[in-house]
Formats: C-alpha cells, sequence, structure tokens
C-alpha cells in the first residue's frame, strides 16, 4: 500500500479513538459546544484527505457530517441524541471504510444515504431555531471566549510535547537492539574483569555502561504507553452497550497515565473489554430495578489502574446486583467442576472465584452483549500468559470488583538463577514464593508413591525434583539441595528441587526457536554475566504436564485463606536456632534476606565482629562469642529500613505463625517475649531493641555532625578544620540535631537545640577565660582539643543512651 | 550461478546457499537443552546472540556422535531465529557450474531428506542443503514421511 494511504488511515484511526471521549461527552451534554471541536476536527480532516485521495463514499459522508456540526457549531441548530447517533454511525462508518482501505478491499455499497438523511433535522426544530438564535450568541461568545484563553496554552502546549509517528516494527528493533547491548556489554565487562585492572580502558567502559543504563531507560519508556490510550475506547463501548440493553451507565476513570508496556496494552485489551461488558450486562440493573432497590437510576461503572513497584493493579467496580454466589455454586455443581463437600466447605469468597473455571456461565440467555463463547475463563488464561493475576470479590446487591495485577513489562525479568547437575537454569523471581533448605527438619520430605511432596507452613506441596523433569544428574545429596516454593499464576503452590541458588539477577529473555520450544520446558534463553546462554523454565507449563495445576483451583485458595487468616492474628516469625544453641524467633518482616556465606568473610577477631556480603560490610551480631566450625555460615541479614545487620545463626528452623498470646519479657536483652508454639517456648527476639542497641554504633562511627556558625570565615578556613577532625558539616537547616554546635561568641546568646556540645569562638584571645567552651578563633590546638571532647561526650551520650535502652 | 559456501559433513562434500549463511563461527562452549529434539546441540553464543545449534549428522538421521567443541559451524537465520548448523569443515566459497539437478535413484534416505539437489562445482560435485529440513531435523523426516 502506498505511504501516503497508510498515514491517512492511521492519522484517521488516531483521530478517531481520542475523539471518542469528546463524543460522549459532548452527547452528555449537548449544550457544550467546546467538545464539537475534535468531533469536527475529525470529520474535517477526514473530508480534506478524501478530496485528496479520491474517496468520494467518504468525503461525501465526512462533508454531510461537517455540516451538521458545522451548523451546531454556528447555532444555526441544537444538537440532540438523534443527531449525536447519526454522527456516531457516520464515524463508525468512517472506520471501518478506513479498515477496508488499509485491507485493500471494496466496501460493500449502499447505506451511505440512510446515514446522511438521518442527519437532517426533525420537522419541529426548524420552528425552534428561531427562539434559540439568542441564547446560542451567548453561548457562542462565551465558547469564543474560552476558546481565546485556552489557545497561547494550547500553542505552547504544541511546542513541548512534538511527537512524531514511527512503525512500531522499528521501535522493536531498536528495543531488542538495545538489549543486544547489554549483553554485549556484560560480555565485555566478564572479559575486562578477566584481563584484570587496566585504567585506560575501565575509564570509558564505565562511561559506556552509564550511557547504556540511560538509553535502556529511555527505550523502556519508549516502550511504555499511558493505559489512557486503552481507556479512550471504553466510553464509547460503555455508550453502545447501554443503549442497546436500555440501562444508564456513567463511566468514570482513574490512573490514565499509569505506563505500560505496549505489547502489555494490547495483551489486556480484551480480558478489559470483557469485564466491562459482563459488568454492564449482568452487574448493573436496568433504571427500573435500580430504583426499586434505592439506587440511583444510573449505574457507575469505574475502572482505576495504579501502579505499584513492578506491577500494575487495574479494579474495575460496578455498583450493580453482584454476583450471586448460590447461583454460581448451583451451576459449578451441575457443570461438574466441584462436587458437594467441596462446594459445602468453600467460603462465599472462594464460590466467587469460581466464574473463572471453564465452562461456568451465569447467565441464563446468551445476549449479544456477553455469553459469546468467550468466558472469564479465557479472560484469566490470557492474564495469566503474560504473568497477572484476577480476582474477584462482590457484595450481594452493591456491585462487585475485579482485581487484575499485570507484570510492568515482558521483555525484562528479574530471576533467579539456579543449578541443577552442573547446568543454570533461570526461574522469573515473580514466581518464587520462598527458598528453603532441603535440610531443614520441618520440610519433611516424603515421598507417595513416585510422587515427591514436601511440608510447608504445614501443608504437602506437591515437589518437582528438577533432575527428573530436566533428565539431569543429582549432584548432592538431598539434604545439601534446596526447594524452591514456586507461586504459580493460578494460585497453586509447588516446590521445584535443584542442586542449589545461585543470585538472582536481571535477565533479558530471548524467544527460543520452535524445536526447543515443542519441549514445553523452557519459556526462553536469557544470557548470564559472562555471555554464557541459559534457559529459563517455563515453570507454568513444566507444572501443567504433570498435572500439577489443580482443576479446582478453590482447593488451594482455601490454603492460602486459611493463612491470611492466620497472619492477620499472629505473628509471622522466622524460628531458628542460634549460636549458643537456644531456639529463637525473629518476626519475618524484619529479615530481608538468609543468607549462606563462606566462613572467611567474618571477622571476629577485632573488635566487634562483621561480615562481608556483596561488598558490603555489615555488623555481625548473634555469634556471642563463639566462632564458626563449619566452612560455611548462615546469616539472617535483618533491615529496619535504613540500617542493615547480619545475625549468625546456625540452622533454620521454619517459618511460621505464632499465634500464641506473647508473654513479655523486658528483662532479658532484646528479647520481645515467649510464646508457645507446638507445645514448645520460643523466644521472640525483639527487632527493635536489637536496632536501637546495634544499629545506632554503626551510624555514630561514620560520622559526627557538626554546625557551625553561618559567615564566610567559618565557611572557608573553619570547616577544612573541622572536617579533618572527622566531623561532617551539616547546616542550620538539617533536620537532626547537630553532635556539636560551634558557635562565635557574639551568637552565644541564641540558644539552638545541641544534642552534643557547644564550642564558643572568642574573636580575641584574652576573653578564652571568660567562657567555658570557648575557644580564641586561631588557637588551633585548643580547638581540635575542643572538638575532640565534644567527641568524645557524643560518643559517651550514644553509649548511656544505648545502654539505658538495654536495662 | 549461484555462490555457494563449500561444507564437509561426515566426509561429504555439501554446499549451502552463500546468501543465507551469515558468518561462520567456531563453536567455543554449548549450553544444553534437555529433552530437547536429536540434532539439538545446545545453545552457544556469537557476539551476545543467542544460537541455536544443529548437528547437521544428527538432522539427518545417523547417530554419529562428534563432539562440538572447536568445531565450525555456519550461522544462518531461519524464520527470525539464529541457528548455528554443526560441520566438519568449512571450505571455501564456490560459484555453481551449473543448475540444480537431481541425481537419479536419490543419496540415501538421510542425505536425500536435507539436500534439494547436487550442484557441479570447481571443486567437483556437492550436495546442496536445504537449511528448513537442517532445522526441522529428523523428526521432520517422519512427519514428511
Amino acid at each position: 500500500m502506498d505511504d501516503l494511504l497508510a498515514d491517512f488511515v492511521a492519522e484517521t484511526r488516531e483521530m478517531l479513538e481520542a475523539s471518542q471521549g469528546e463524543i460522549i461527552a459532548w452527547e452528555a451534554d449537548p449544550s457544550d459546544k467546546s467538545r464539537l471541536d475534535a468531533i469536527f476536527r475529525f470529520v474535517h480532516t477526514v473530508k480534506g484527505n478524501c478530496g485528496f485521495f479520491d474517496f468520494p463514499r467518504l468525503e461525501r459522508l465526512s462533508h454531510a457530517a461537517e455540516d451538521a456540526l458545522s451548523d451546531v457549531r454556528s447555532g444555526r441548530r441544537d444538537s440532540d441524541a438523534d443527531l449525536v447517533t447519526a454522527i456516531l454511525a457516520i464515524i463508525d462508518r468512517i472506520s471501518l471504510m478506513a479498515d477496508a482501505i488499509e485491507a485493500g478491499e471494496e466496501f460493500p455499497d449502499g447505506g451511505d444515504d440512510e446515514l446522511i438523511a438521518a442527519l437532517q433535522p426533525c420537522e419541529h426544530e426548524t420552528g425552534v431555531i428561531a427562539d434559540h438564535s439568542a441564547t446560542a450568541d451567548v453561548t457562542q461568545a462565551d465558547s469564543e471566549n474560552t476558546n481565546s484563553n485556552n489557545k497561547p496554552a494550547q500553542t505552547s502546549g504544541a511546542v513541548t510535547a512534538r511527537t512524531i509517528r514511527l512503525p512500531t516494527e522499528l521501535l522493536d528493533r531498536v528495543m531488542s537492539g538495545v538489549s543486544d547491548m547489554v549483553l554485549a556489554r556484560n560480555d565485555l565487562a566478564h572479559r575486562l574483569q578477566m584481563a584484570g585492572n587496566q585504567p585506560t580502558i575501565d575509564g570509558p567502559f564505565e562511561r559506556l555502561t552509564t550511557i547504556l543504563a540511560d538509553v535502556r531507560d529511555a527505550i523502556t519508556r519508549m516502550r511504555m504507553q499511558r493505559i489512557e490510550n486503552l481507556f479512550s475506547v471504553f466510553p464509547r463501548l460503555v455508550r453502545d452497550l447501554s443503549n442497546e440493553l436500555g440501562k444508564q451507565v456513567l463511566v468514570d476513570f482513574e490512573g490514565g497515565n499509569v505506563e505500560l508496556d505496549r505489547e502489555m496494552v494490547e495483551m489486556i485489551r480484551d480480558p478489559l473489554t470483557h469485564i466491562i461488558r459482563n459488568a454492564l450486562d449482568h452487574g448493573i440493573e436496568p433504571p427500573s430495578d435500580r430504583l426499586k432497590a434505592g439506587k440511583r437510576e444510573t449505574g457507575l461503572l469505574s475502572i482505576a489502574a495504579r501502579q505499584s513497584g513492578n506491577k500494575i493493579s487495574i479494579v474495575i467496580t460496578d455498583d450493580g446486583r453482584g454476583l450471586n454466589a448460590d447461583k454460581i455454586a448451583t451451576k459449578a455443581l451441575e457443570a461438574g467442576i466441584v462436587d458437594q463437600p467441596t462446594l459445602s466447605a468453600m467460603s462465599r469468597e472462594q464460590v466467587l472465584q469460581l466464574v473463572f473455571e471453564p465452562g461456568l456461565s451465569t447467565a441464563d440467555a446468551v445476549s449479544s452483549v456477553s455469553g459469546r463463547g468467550v468466558g472469564l475463563d479465557v479472560v484469566r488464561d490470557n492474564l495469566e500468559r503474560v504473568g497477572g493475576t484476577i480476582k474477584v470479590t462482590s457484595t450481594p446487591d452493591q456491585g462487585s470488583l475485579f482485581y487484575l495485577t499485570l507484570p510492568l513489562t515482558l521483555s525484562i525479568i528479574s530471576g533467579i538463577i539456579i543449578e541443577q547437575g552442573g547446568e543454570f537454569f533461570a526461574i522469573p523471581q515473580s514466581y518464587v514464593e520462598e527458598v528453603v533448605q532441603m535440610e531443614a527438619e520441618t520440610l519433611d520430605f516424603i515421598t507417595v508413591g513416585d510422587r515427591g511432596m514436601v511440608t510447608f507452613r504445614g501443608r504437602r506441596v506437591p515437589c518437582l525434583n528438577l533432575a527428573d523433569v530436566l533428565g539431569l544428574p543429582d549432584q548432592l545429596e538431598q539434604k545439601q539441595r534446596s526447594a524452591i516454593l514456586v507461586r504459580l499464576a493460578s494460585g497453586d503452590l509447588i516446590a521445584l528441587m535443584a542442586d542449589s541458588i545461585c543470585n538472582i539477577s536481571d535477565l533479558v529473555v530471548k524467544p527460543l526457536p520452535p524445536a526447543i520450544m515443542q519441549t514445553e520446558l523452557y519459556g526462553g534463553a536469557t544470557q548470564l554475566d559472562d555471555g554464557t546462554p541459559i534457559l529459563v523454565l517455563d515453570i507454568p507449563q513444566i507444572a501443567l504436564n504433570r498435572n500439577l495445576i489443580s482443576d479446582t483451583r478453590a482447593q488451594r485458595i482455601g490454603g492460602l485463606d486459611e493463612l491470611e487468616e492466620a497472619l492477620e492474628d499472629g505473628i509471622q516469625a522466622m524460628i531458628f536456632v542460634g549460636f549458643d544453641g537456644r531456639k529463637r524467633a525473629m518476626r519475618l518482616d524484619t529479615i530481608q534476606r538468609i543468607e549462606s556465606v563462606p566462613a572467611s568473610a567474618l571477622e571476629v577477631n577485632a573488635g566487634d565482629p562483621r561480615v562481608i556480603i556483596d561488598g558490603q560490610i555489615l555488623d555481625l551480631i548473634g555469634l556471642e562469642g563463639a566462632s564458626p566450625a563449619t566452612e560455611k555460615v548462615k546469616l539472617l541479614r535483618i533491615s529496619d529500613g535504613t540500617t542493615e545487620l547480619a545475625y549468625a545463626i546456625q540452622q533454620i528452623e521454619d517459618a511460621v505463625v505464632l499465634d500464641d498470646t506473647l508473654t513479655p519479657a523486658k528483662e532479658q536483652d532484646c528479647v520481645e517475649g515467649i510464646v508457645l508454639h507446638e507445645g514448645e517456648t520460643i523466644t521472640l527476639l525483639d527487632s527493635y531493641a536489637i536496632f536501637a542497641k546495634y544499629g545506632r554504633v554503626a551510624k555514630s562511627k561514620t560520622s559526627l555532625t557538626c554546625q557551625l556558625p553561618d559567615s564566610d570565615w567559618a565557611d572557608a578556613i573553619l570547616a577544612p578544620l573541622v572536617a579533618r577532625c572527622g566531623y561532617t558539616i551539616v547546616s542550620a537547616s538539617h533536620d537532626q540535631k547537630p553532635d556539636v554546635h560551634i558557635i562565635m561568641a557574639g551568637d552565644a546568646a541564641k540558644d539552638q537545640p545541641t544534642a552534643g556540645g557547644v564550642i564558643v569562638i572568642q574573636d580575641t584571645p584574652e576573653d578564652g577565660a571568660v567562657h567555658e567552651n570557648s575557644v580564641y578563633r586561631y588557637d588551633e590546638n585548643a580547638l581540635v582539643e575542643a572538638l575532640r571532647d565534644a567527641r568524645v561526650q557524643a560518643l559517651r551520650a550514644a553509649a548511656t543512651g544505648k545502654s539505658e535502652e538495654a536495662a | 550461478m549461484e555462490l555457494l559456501v563449500m561444507i564437509k559433513i561426515d566426509g561429504q562434500r555439501c554446499a549451502l546457499r552463500a546468501l543465507q549463511v551469515h558468518s561462520v563461527i567456531e563453536i567455543e562452549a554449548i549450553t544444553a537443552v534437555p529433552h530437547a529434539p536429536d540434532h539439538i546441540l545446545g545453545l552457544c553464543t556469537k557476539r551476545s546472540q543467542t544460537l541455536t545449534v544443529i548437528d547437521c549428522l544428527r538432522a539427518a538421521g545417523k547417530s554419529k556422535q562428534v563432539n562440538p567443541l572447536g568445531k565450525r559451524a555456519a550461522v544462518v537465520e531461519h524464520e527470525g531465529h539464529v541457528y548455528a548448523l554443526l560441520v566438519d569443515e568449512v571450505e571455501d566459497v564456490e560459484d555453481s557450474t551449473n543448475e540444480i539437478v537431481a541425481v537419479e535413484g536419490g543419496y540415501g534416505t538421510e542425505w536425500s531428506y536435507l539436500a534439494e539437489g547436487m550442484v557441479e562445482t570447481a571443486q567437483g560435485p556437492a550436495l546442496l542443503l536445504n537449511i528448513d529440513r537442517l532445522i526441522a531435523g529428523a523428526g521432520g523426516i517422519q512427519k514428511a514421511a
């Protein structure tokens, strides 16, 4: 097809999408003439372009619509529902014709005249025009005013936000080019590392790395699209459907500025449309029923998008009649999705999730709107394919809520690298719930027939041995291996047993050729930093092929709920055995990670024990004077958000929920209380006290702060001296109190709050005796001494504070 | 007249269309792909690109084992994926001196599946291999049959 023609079709479509919202808004308030501009511009442009390309039919249609709209704009005619419908019909026809042009097909003849005739005003309206002309003039003047106000803003906006249109293929090529560049950089980095330090190369390479990171960021953003673009088609959909169904629906959007991957937008288009259709068809009642139920005549449909971390959540709510759990239950029984005993054991919430099961439709009659063979099961499958989830909640007669989550992007994911039989594989991190060492007693590996199972938080979870799945040898004893607990998008939990877990990294996932895809084991390929290609495991497919995805997902939803309920009134904690051989528990939310480090990474002999993890030095606690005898030491990496500590442990027992009452035991050092768990008393550590005790020492050691008087002399002469004494200079506006405050003798009157000491600077040497702690401004020795004293004082204050808290 | 890359597989002189061959690489390391079809040896990288390594011999349905490390491979693209076709030797680029001709009675079941026909070159006759079939592999033979 001709490039120009392609541009024409693309432009038509783009303008059409942009004006959808305007059309609906115009219909809602026909007197609002400002809305007309966008629609008018659309038909006008189409008309102009058609003349250029010689599309007489398109031109006639757009011309007629333009005439009618221009009458309304100039006040010669009032807009009404009939006119809106007629204009919409023409716009629809235009878009259909544009599709036909793109496909190079001939659009079927006829129908145009009827559409144009529909634009003609009805008889009675001609009489009214005269009466309205006066008001119309006023409105017009008003709108001109607004126009003149708006115009400068629009022009400046156009300058800042210039856009160009690019073929998506080109974007994809750039995208994959950058991904390849990242891989090439990693490869180069590895080679440079092997070659040793080379300052002349390392510098430019660092620069390249930074630039590449920037470019990657920009490219990722380029792929991003505002979800608005998706939302903009919904008002029209809702309008048409509600007209068809004789319902009144107001649609409300929120979070249109949330951005997500262009591909993702395409993936969720159909699922969202389907849910909206459902809500309108089954959810929102006809106006009469709504009035009877004491609701407003107009139903409300709201679609909100929100970004949280690397997930997007979309919530679709309606205030209709809600889902009928009894009806769903009956249908599910009829369709054989669940049996009666299972059903009776299910909560209402769980019953509701059955709407996502294949073969369940609560619609009694198949209408033209929903029930077209595309069920909510397809919606769920589509979402799960891209790593998303869907849930529904509903209150009878109040409405229902569909909750969708989606990953932000498809191409770069965070993954866990695992090793099995000497080969490496990656698992998308989003699936991984927890990693447990097989040696943990509580994991309790058993075999039932040939099926391995582990016990995880009191539940039997099917366990797959990766060695069996991939036909690779086991290199390690069972006890030394790791189990990865994987939560599938469907909610099923399975355990994967592998030799070891290596690390977590960002992975650029590339597609695999069909011959490898047919193994149904892998989802793609990626490369390690050294350029070694590795395979990304397709966990859902592996689970599916081994029949580990339960047909009735309600069963494991049950498990989930139990856990959630338990969480509500219990403390989620990790039980471990400390170096003194005692069992302790620590709150799970404090624990960042469980690390296993070689004993050589520990520094236990000089002063406070420390450990080096990932190039970071962390204070180490929990050793209690013992020195580890094993080659590897397990550590809990704990954090209060700002400070990180490492807690050395002998062994991890289990992650549990402590639901018994906590008996406070403040008299013990760093202990929050004693709690009974499965007949044993467990000491729960007080994370707060631990950080108060050990966290602050680390901080105060780093540097004390000092506030200087506000003068040029202080900045130029005093500041370097103070800095040399190991202080950090802070400004007066600093949030925290400085440890030491230096003031000029004259300013002494201002007593500002300080945590530590005050040093007064005298202008003359003689005044030295007048004031305690005062120093002559050029007596360097005295100044240094005063600063040292202040430092000792500050440290002592911190130490006493610490022991007070501890006591 | 067509430019051909002359290769040797299991002692047999074969040819690939030069237009289809991107480059020739030496295989340094291979990542195994468990449970992949027999003729897929694994994955390797070329300038940070991931390639699927195909054993041409096994693609022909022969069960001979070769150690791929250090061997050469012709890099070809097929339906958006890049493959490395493992061969014994890459000899030269030659012009074909005649049209592709079929040989009466075929070249034996295995070779017949892979070969498009025979071409004459300055070095003598060679089997012109079909990349699609190499990539589809012996599994494809059963399907085709």
